[in-house]
């Protein structure tokens, strides 16, 4: 039986488009899909974040992509709320089919869109989601890169007691990350023998703090302990002033790490304590290479906020550049094993993708200036202390 | 772990409470105004507030003009804005069903604020003019917030002043009353509604200016002022002048009350569980029925 010679040349032709395909496909961009809060309370922060993610992509891709591909970001606005970051999510790995997916902004948000990626088995990378609980779960795919919310403000406490401070009061905002800082925060002062004299939370997107700041008053802490986002750091601060609510130690977890902070409130920012998982001043490796270059990108200096997401996205690059494939499984075991020091401090997750290496700094505006003072190992800086009353500065 | 509450600090969060209801009343008078008039619930008014409160960091940030006095220019400013925003879209569903004028006024909040995001970004923004406060023995007065309060007060007796002795203002009330009485008595019906959408938007305004001054401007600021006024107006009675300035004072004071007694969590709910009392209680809101 001979084969007619129109179905030999049909089958090569199908067979070069096929290779054709599968080449084009090869040469096709990695799809890397994320959303942020670009718009909304976390919107400072979220747009930091991005920057990191578009700064890693371009780095990666000026050193031949990731396994001979392009990498594309495909970004999305989740507004800072949680239900809109999980449809987002969704549309990103089912309608534009995203070949791989990096964590959003916030812990609230993160835990709501963890379940997507978890459905999906999707690794996801989530690096500025800092409760613990979002990764004791017992979900597979999900990595932390920064210290957890319980360390933040750690240094803030450690300070206070070794001079000798007895009395905390703890604010908070009532979403997952706050309340778990707050938890923190209250666990560590007890445990170094001070007394928390005041505990309350504030709903989310709350601007009006005078009462609460009356009760914080009364209460005449030595240390007034806030953990906060951004819009509330700036609007406790301003009323504190406001009040005239005086402590000897202020600090809040975030927010206040941001230039933002010091750009809205000035003078009434000096001695103001802020917690950070970065600065650029820190010495680890390649600091100074990630902050110039970020700097000559988006012509602002990077906060904690773009490093971690710069140094996520790299950390993924590694598990798939060691896996040699973007199978989640694949790139999921090499997650777990791998233990590096980058610009941005230390990576190890235990077999949960908590992280156990990376450590927290606390820093103190002086002089507009944020100054390192804690831990002693890695502060350039001497605390002010103690903080003079509003009405002596 | 909580404390003892004092007399000391019971008068202090009234201080707070009546320093922001004033606030309150003056925007709150605006959406009053439009929905006495015309029937319309402004949903927009809180975007309009945004837009005051922009108008006001610009300049403070361009040309460093006195944040009050910013004042001139955000009122007119924002009065133009009104009258156009009546004329061309809000005029079309005065006698349309209610749901209509919602429907339009929220896409002109979103509208609004969205376009805001493009053109502001939704960076914080703040005008560092007034900060720190007047300390009188154990109480504090808030620098910015007492003098908010002042220019509320002032701006919002001249409105009521307007209503109630100038022609324009009594044509007004004519219209808010009766718009077919007031034609046939030769009032120019859709004259007044531009002008009080005008006055409206300028009231919003002038809340914005001054709010500027205390809190964080993004262009997600004023929605919440939104929802504040709706409270107000029914507390005081919709349609209501006066007791839009009753209904103010005293959402500043539950708020603050409740956030002292209880928490700030709780504050919000305490007011709109007050909300639905009086609507069970007393539907007219607290002042009852409508002004004359």
């Amino acid at each position: 039986m001979t084969t007619p010679l129109w179905k030999l040349v049909g089958a090569a032709a199908i067979a070069v488009a096929l290779f054709a395909a599968s080449e084009a496909h090869a040469q096709a961009p990695i799809k890397i899909g994320a959303s942020l809060s670009l718009t909304g309370t976390y919107a400072q922060p979220g747009t930091y974040q991005r920057e990191g993610y578009e700064l890693c992509a371009d780095h990666l891709n000026a050193k031949g992509g990731l396994l001979g591909r392009k990498v594309e970001f495909v970004f999305y606005d989740d507004q800072s709320m949680p239900a809109t970051g999980v449809r987002l999510y969704e549309k990103l790995i089912t309608e534009d089919k995203v070949e791989a997916v990096m964590g959003p902004y916030s812990s609230p948000i993160t835990e709501a869109v963890a379940n997507v990626s978890e459905k999906y088995q999707k690794v996801m990378v989530s690096p500025l989601a800092a409760t613990t609980s979002i990764f004791k779960k017992g979900r597979k795919y999900i990595f932390m890169v920064i210290s957890p919310a319980e360390a933040y403000l750690e240094g803030l406490i450690d300070i206070a007691a070794k001079r000798g401070l007895k009395t905390v009061a703890i604010l908070n905002e009532d979403t997952l990350f706050s309340k778990a800082s707050a938890v923190g925060v209250a666990e560590i002062a007890k445990r170094k023998g001070m007394q928390v004299v005041f505990q309350e939370a504030y709903p989310k997107g709350n601007t009006d703090f005078s009462a609460l700041l009356t009760k914080v008053k009364a209460a005449n802490p030595d240390v007034i302990a806030a953990s906060t986002y951004f819009d509330d750091a700036v609007a406790i601060t301003r009323q504190m002033r406001e009040l005239n609510v005086n402590a000897k130690m202020y600090g809040v977890t975030v927010g206040g790490d941001l230039p933002k902070f010091y750009e809205l409130l000035k003078q009434n920012a000096e001695y103001v304590y802020g917690s950070t998982q970065w600065e650029g001043t820190l010495p680890y490796p390649g600091q100074k290479e990630f902050v110039d270059s970020y700097q000559k990108k988006f012509g602002r200096e990077p906060v904690y906020h773009s490093a971690a997401g710069y140094a996520g996205c790299i950390i993924y690059a590694e598990g798939v550049k060691r896996a040699g494939t973007l199978d989640s499984d694949k790139v999921r075991e090499q997650l777990l094993k791998l233990e590096t020091r980058t610009f941005f401090g230390d990576y190890k997750v235990d077999p949960d993708g908590f992280q156990v290496a990376h450590k927290m700094v606390m820093f103190q505006w002086q002089d507009g200036k944020k100054a390192t003072v804690w831990p002693d190992d890695l502060a350039g800086g001497k605390v002010r202390f103690p903080t003079p009353p509003w009405n002596q500065r | 772990m909580t404390v003892v509450i004092t007399p000391t600090m019971i008068g202090q969060v009234v201080i707070s409470g009546l320093l922001a209801g004033s606030l309150y009343a003056m925007v709150a008078l605006g959406l009053g105004l439009i929905f006495g008039v015309m029937r319309v619930l402004n949903v927009a008014h809180g975007p309009l507030l945004m837009l005051g409160a922009y108008t006001t960091f610009w300049l403070f940030h361009w040309v460093g003009l006195n944040p009050y006095l910013s004042l001139l220019v955000s009122m007119p400013a924002l009065f133009v804005v009104g009258v156009v925003l009546q004329r061309l879209l809000v005029r079309r569903v005065v006698d349309a069903p209610e749901l209509s004028s919602l429907l339009l006024t929220f896409g002109v909040s979103i509208a609004t604020v969205n376009l805001a995001q493009l053109a502001f970004t939704s960076d914080l923004r703040s005008v560092e003019y007034l900060t720190g406060s007047f300390v009188l023995g154990p109480f504090a007065f808030s620098k910015s917030r007492v003098i908010a309060c002042a220019f509320a007060l002032v701006i919002t007796a001249g409105a009521f002043y307007f209503l109630q002795k100038t022609r324009l203002g009594k044509a007004i009330r004519a219209v808010s009353q009766s718009r077919e009485v007031a034609q046939v008595c030769g009032i120019n019906v859709q004259g007044i509604h531009m002008l009080a959408f005008g006055v409206a938007a300028a009231l919003a305004a002038a809340g914005g200016t001054l709010i500027a001054v205390m809190v964080a401007i993004q262009p997600e600021m004023g929605q919440v002022y939104t929802f504040k006024s709706f409270l107000v107006i029914v507390l005081g009675g919709a349609g209501n002048y006066p007791g839009a300035l009753l209904g103010g004072l005293l959402l500043g004071l539950i708020e603050q009350l409740s956030s002292l007694f209880l928490t700030t969590q709780v504050n919000e709910a305490v007011a709109y569980i007050l909300l639905v009392l009086v609507l069970l209680v007393r539907p007219t809101g607290l002042l009852g029925g409508r002004s004359s």
